[in-house]
This record gives C-alpha cells, structure tokens and sequence, in this order.
C-alpha cells in the first residue's frame, strides 16, 4: 500500500474520530462508504475494517464519559445482553445477506442519521449548557432490551454503532435525560462491535493493513475530540456532518441505481 | 412564599434511591474507566508505533496487529473487570448480567474461529 493511502485512511479516521466525538456519534456510518467507493475494498471489508474503527471511538471517548459519571454502567451492560446477540447473529449472517440489500439497508440507516443529526442540531440551537442531570429512573426496560436486539443487529451487519436507534428509545420509552442515553449508547458500542469484529476477524474480513492507520487516525482525532467537546459549540459540527452524510447518501443511492454495488 | 409545610418535606423529590443511583456509584466508574483508558493507549502505542517500524521493518506490520488485538479484547477486559467490582460490591445481579454478556462474547469468538 502506498504511503499516500496510508496518510488518506489517517486523515480519515481522525476527522471522523474528532467530529463524531463531538456530534456524539461513532461514525461508522461515514468511514464503510468511503472505503468501499475511494479505497476500493469489498463491502464485508469495509465493515469488518469499520467495526474496528468504531470500537476505537467508543473505547476512546467513553473513558472519558465513564470518569465524568455521564455514563450508567449498569444500564448499558444490561442492554448489552440484547445487543451482543443481535450482533453475533447478525454477523454470522452477513456473508449470506444479497449485497444490494446490505446496501440498500445502509443507505437508509446513513440518510436516517443524517435525519437525526438535523433534529439534534435544530434542538441544541437555543439549548443552555449544563453540566447537572437530574436523577431519573429507568423505566421499560423489555421496550429498551428490543431495541438493543435490533441496534446489535443493525451493528453486526453493517458495521454501524447504532446510536440513532438506542438514544432516542432510550430517552422516550426508557426515560433516560439525553447525555446520559447518549454516553451510554456510546458505551455500549465497544462490546457490541468487538462481538461482531471477532467474527469477522476470524473470517478474515479485518484487513490489518487498511484497519491500522485508520485506527490511529480515530484514535487521536475522538481523544482530541471528546476533550474539545465540552467547548466546542456543536451546531457547526452538526452542520457540516449533515451534508457530508447527504453526500455519501446520494453518492450510495447513485452506485445502487446504476448497478456498481455487487 | 415559602411556607412551612413545604420546607417540613425536603426530601421527597430528592431522596438517593438505589434506581437512581445507577450512574453514581464512584468505585465502578473508576476502574471501568481505568480499563478502557488503559486499553485505548495501548493499542494507540503499538499501532502507531508498528506504523512507524513498518517503514523500516517487516515486523512492524506485526507490532500494528497485536494493537489491533489489544482493541478487540479491550471490551471484553472490561467486562471481566465490571464483573469482579460488582461482586466485590455484592451486587449479585450485577455479576449475573457481566457473566451473560460474557458468554455471549466468548460464544461469539467460538463461532467466529470456526467459520
């Protein structure tokens, strides 16, 4: 590989590494169709590099979350029952799975978080800092255990974290205050991709020369990231995570129709 | 106006119960934390610096894969260490949901091998 590819998978993962750390999403989603459309890597590759990646992120910024007691450990590691089985299922499935469905599924999944980043910006616009949250109970916990199941399968399929659908059943069904929800989904992810990265590692869908510099990258730009976080105002984060998710949404959709996804 | 009769209930909205305590229990949080930090700079050194040796060296390739691993297993780690503050906290149920979400992990990795 050359090392102008190696520099190019670096800056990848650290500027979806530092913009994900502060949008608060893992950016899986952004990192499977770059590598499938710019660098060339087959579909289970790229998830199996992705997850990687992803477990990086959540390793990465949930240290931090954990010390600042954002995260509720106990609730995350009882969602972890759903989602570990929904992702070791689902990526033994993956090989078996059409890939224009895969892909037709990724699609959505990307324009649907791209959805949910406009509705985060449109809610953090006017929205004070602050650093207390309330006590709360959680509540619903079969309604959170399902979502987990299809968050995990979601995961193990491709190759995404699945915050989109953890956090706002979280926050709506489960009563959890958002940061919370947010820290926890993040939490969550580490154990939910290592389960599916495992199979897919041992199928040899981790290609380690690709996996390495995009991991350095993700490493440094969510530590970088997580630490600005705080003082960082996130709107423009948001913003310019929306259009690049529209972006890769349209370029999927254009590759779809024309019959260049196998 | 603040009457009496309010300030007679202080604690009615307030009290610590165990549902709400979840987020707050200081000694879980610490080593958790520990160990994915720990995890996280570890597989950072050997991958960066088995992408530094690869200029040089073959083995860096190596180096950059066993950081790799060091990422894979972190959560797993995790786990076992989440597992063992909730037992020496006696929080059996706790430990209960450690151990599946274990078992799920080491299943996974059973499977995985073999397909």
């Amino acid at each position: 590989m050359s090392t102008a590819t190696i520099l190019a998978l670096m800056a990848v993962g650290f500027f979806t590494g530092g913009f994900g750390a502060v949008a608060g999403i893992g950016g899986g989603v952004i990192i499977t169709p770059l590598l499938m459309m710019y660098f060339g890597l087959p579909m289970q590759q790229a998830i199996g590099v992705t997850l990687v990646a992803v477990i990086a992120t959540s390793t990465a910024t949930s240290s931090l979350f954990v010390e600042r007691h954002v995260t509720d450990i106990r609730l995350g590691m009882t969602l972890e029952i759903a989602t570990t089985v929904g992702a070791m299922i689902a990526a033994l499935l993956a090989p078996h799975v059409d890939r224009r469905t895969l892909a037709v599924l990724f699609t959505v999944f990307l324009l649907y978080t791209a959805f949910s980043l406009v509705k985060k910006a449109w809610d953090t616009r006017k929205q004070k800092k602050h650093d207390e949250v309330a006590d709360y109970t959680v509540h619903n916990y079969p309604i959170g255990l399902g979502a987990s199941l299809i968050a995990g399968g979601m995961s193990g399929l491709l190759g995404i974290g699945g915050g989109p659908i953890k956090v706002p059943v979280m926050l709506l069904f489960m009563k959890v205050p958002l940061r919370v929800a947010a820290a926890t989904s993040n939490f969550m992810i580490g154990v939910t991709a290592a389960t599916s990265a495992l199979i897919y590692w041992g199928r040899g869908d981790v290609n380690i020369s690709v996996a390495t510099p995009l991991v350095a990258g993700v490493f440094a730009g969510s530590l970088l990231g997580a630490r600005l976080a705080p003082k960082v105002r996130p709107v423009y984060v948001l913003g310019l995570l929306i259009v690049l998710l529209s972006w890769l949404g349209i370029q999927m959709l254009a590759r779809l129709l024309s019959g260049g996804i196998h | 106006m603040a009457t009496p009769s309010n300030s007679s209930t202080p604690s009615a909205s307030n009290s610590a119960t165990p549902s709400t305590t979840n987020r707050t229990d200081v000694g879980a949080d610490r080593v958790v934390a520990l160990t994915l930090k720990i995890g996280a700079y570890l597989a950072f050194s050997l991958i960066a610096a088995g992408l530094v040796m690869q200029i040089w060296l073959p083995m860096g390739k190596r180096v950059a894969s066993a950081g790799l691993l060091v990422l894979l297993f972190t959560p797993l780690v995790r786990i076992v260490v989440a597992g063992l503050q909730f037992a020496h906290e006696r929080d059996w149920k706790y430990v209960v949901v450690s151990a599946v979400v274990l078992g799920v992990m080491v299943l996974a990795y059973a499977l995985g091998i073999k397909v």
